[in-house]
């Protein structure tokens, strides 16, 4: 099950890196949120406590609703054009995603022979946190630089699970309120951009340099 | 319990309070308060009069002792002249965002005394990144567009630095499957004491993304570009806060991890990834020493430079370690006194241009003077501190089995410190402008502070109080270096 999880992942991380539209990167993050979410509740199905549902919880809470919602509120009042600006041609983007997935999944086989860990899922969130990196270097709207953040937080997250790593849980809400509070203020530094210089995308922001 | 209050809870309290306060005059007064007695606190348990018991995922050791006190001693100073560089007129939009300038001090404290005292890496993690969310407002004080990119970069190429580490810390959890510590907590005594028996491939990986990540926080080459924008485009006490403790507290993390590496088959190539970072944060100061044209740039670009001596002194070890352990100590309280004149020059002569800035001796006699000596203080001149924790990482330099680093640092150092002589000698001496009219500069509380932190370092230097050579020693002894 959390193979498949994985797999629809990193399917999320292809369609991300094909489409043209603003919107579609704010649906992308809530399925990845929902994936993620699933993730962490498969574990529980057998033995139910409240106590382990605080996590998925937050995480729903936070990666599902109130993220996406901010992003999509940012998009409407800034009144954000529909397409994302690649720099590079998106048939191009593609294939550099697709040679880094084949990269990392050999290296995840290889690294997979000398330690335990479960492949796919490790894979995927690493391909996550590459692919998050592509975005944000070859994307022009800041807007899109968050989501290409927020994809490789995503990508983390389901890396941390396949290591099974246990944080304790308030840590691990330590860590998503960070993500939260730091998408938070973007927006508002978003917000102010906007209203400063014209525009939202990386080319205004040159005004410092030696 | 009572110290984890006093150290941790309360700021996070009066943060909560000055939110709720409207007057800045109350909110100054609270935060002083505070900041006195954090101070008061971690020096008690600095010199060994208290010993704390913190609870979860807190302890203390010499390390975390030692950078609780830096923290607290930068703390209290930024404080202190808070209120005074408030007064200063800014624009309306500014002036409506001070409100929350004292309920982010409060809140910064707070993240960065966990961070510091947090024996657990996730906690260490967690507390880091919400040290960058608490001074990334603060950066943006001036509510310009200068001000705002370099909040944007800043917050931006930190988180994703930061979350680097993340992975970094991951990996350090696969290290540890297959040894008796396999599924337990990420605590960092847990760690040093089973080092030998982690998996050597990923306490490397871990190492590198950890040392990367933190880097864009810490301000070493090559990631210095956001801390360097946002250091300069900071206000003053806030860009002494961020080169006077913030970078500290990201390079503890990375101590952390190379003390787990210390008894390891990977300590000689952590030793060379740190040296390597060192040099290169050496060779971006030279390179851009000799462009700057922003006096405050060029104080951000000493900070990386000096980041890069600390880190050059870890990475070669021996004498040079517990010289980079003193140079920590000076450097924020050179730091301090740097960027505390920069900004009376900067409130007299409106601009952060080295070319608008003429004969600040004359026109400003009081920071004038202050802001030579503290130049000659980073310079390491002697009597100042910085001389003594110099000497100390250039004699372990020689003595180490790369003489040749002691080489390229002496050429980079000479170099960064002609140039550097040369713009701040333009802008304190040169012509003075016919139209300006010499206003007397009066005495203000901080000149009042940089005197008191000019004689600390001499101080410091020249006594060397046993305790904390004695503290020194223990850390050196913490990461397997016997002086």
């Amino acid at each position: 099950m959390q193979n498949v999880l994985s797999i629809l992942f990193c399917l999320s991380l292809f369609y991300l890196s094909v489409t043209p539209r603003v919107k579609a990167y704010v649906t992308v993050l809530r399925i990845q949120g929902i994936l993620l979410t699933i993730l962490l509740i498969l574990p529980f199905i057998e033995q139910f406590s409240i106590f382990a549902v605080i996590l998925p919880a937050t995480l729903f809470i936070i990666k599902v609703i109130i993220i996406p919602r901010y992003i999509d509120k940012i998009i409407l009042e800034l009144d954000i054009k529909r397409t994302i600006e690649p720099t590079i041609q998106q048939f191009n983007f593609l294939l550099l995603v697709i040679f880094s997935f084949i990269i990392i999944f050999l290296a995840a086989s290889i690294l997979s022979q000398s330690t335990e860990i479960e492949i796919i899922p490790f894979a995927s969130g690493f391909a996550a946190v590459v692919v998050g990196i592509f975005i944000i270097i070859f994307r022009k709207k800041l807007i899109i630089h968050v989501a290409g953040f927020l994809v490789l937080e995503n990508g983390i997250f389901l890396f941390g699970t396949a290591v099974a790593s246990e944080l304790p849980i308030m840590i691990e809400i330590g860590v998503l309120l960070d993500v939260f509070v730091v998408v938070f203020l973007m927006g508002i530094a978003l917000n102010r951009i906007s209203s400063t210089f014209e525009g939202f995308d990386v080319t205004i922001l040159r005004r410092l340099k030696d | 319990m009572l110290e984890f209050s006093i150290l941790i809870l309360i700021p996070l309290i009066a943060a909560a309070v000055c939110y709720l306060i409207k007057s800045i005059r109350s909110q100054y007064a609270i935060s002083l308060t505070i900041s006195a007695l954090h101070l008061f606190s971690s020096f008690i348990i600095f010199i060994g009069w208290y010993k704390p018991n913190l609870p979860f995922f807190f302890s203390t050791d010499p390390l975390s002792k030692l950078f609780l006190l830096i923290l607290s001693n930068v703390y209290f100073w930024v404080v202190l002249i808070s209120f005074s560089y408030l007064k200063r007129p800014v624009t309306s939009k500014a002036e409506a965002g001070k409100k929350y300038y004292f309920l982010l001090l409060n809140f910064y404290l707070f993240a960065n005394t966990a961070a510091i005292l947090s024996n657990h890496f996730g906690m260490y993690w967690v507390a880091a990144e919400a040290t960058t969310l608490s001074v990334a407002p603060l950066i943006y004080y001036y509510r310009n567009g200068e001000a705002l990119e370099a909040m944007w970069k800043y917050l931006f190429l930190v988180s994703v630095g930061i979350a680097f580490a993340f992975i970094g810390i991951l990996f350090l959890t696969l290290s540890a499957n297959g040894t008796t510590m396999e599924g337990h907590q990420l605590f960092f005594s847990e760690f040093v004491k089973n080092a030998t028996k982690l998996n050597p491939v990923w306490l490397k990986a871990s190492f590198i993304f950890i040392f990367v990540g933190l880097s864009t926080k810490i301000g070493i080459a090559p990631m210095h570009s956001g801390d360097v924008d946002a250091t300069s485009n900071a206000p003053s006490p806030i860009a002494a806060l961020m080169s006077g403790s913030l970078r500290i507290t990201a390079l503890l993390g990375v101590m952390r991890i190379f003390q787990i590496l210390t008894p390891t088959t990977s300590y000689e190539f952590a030793k060379l990834i740190l040296i390597i970072g060192g040099l290169l944060s050496l060779a971006v100061a030279f390179i851009f020493m000799f462009k700057v044209n922003n006096y405050k740039r060029l104080l951000a670009y000493s900070s990386v430079e000096h980041l890069g001596i600390i880190t050059l002194g870890i990475g070669v070890g021996g004498l040079a370690f517990a010289g980079a352990m003193y140079h920590v100590i000076f450097n924020s309280l050179n730091k301090m006194v740097l960027f505390f004149t920069a900004g009376n020059i900067h409130n007299r002569f409106k601009t952060r241009e080295v070319n608008g800035v003429r004969a600040v001796i004359n026109l400003l006699p009081w920071t004038g003077w202050l802001f030579l000596l503290s130049f000659f203080a980073i310079s390491a001149i002697p009597p100042f501190g910085i001389f003594f924790s110099e000497l100390m990482i250039f004699e372990g330099m020689l003595f180490s089995d790369k003489p040749w680093i002691l080489a390229v640092t002496m050429f980079l150092l000479l170099f960064i410190f002609i140039n550097m002589g040369r713009t701040l000698f333009q802008m304190l001496y040169g012509e003075k402008d016919e139209k300006t009219q010499q206003e007397k500069e009066s005495f203000e509380i901080i000149h009042f502070a940089v005197i008191v932190l000019l004689i600390l370092l001499i101080a410091i230097g020249i006594i060397s109080p046993g305790i904390l050579q004695e503290n020194i020693l223990s850390i050196s002894k913490d990461f397997g270096i016997i002086l």
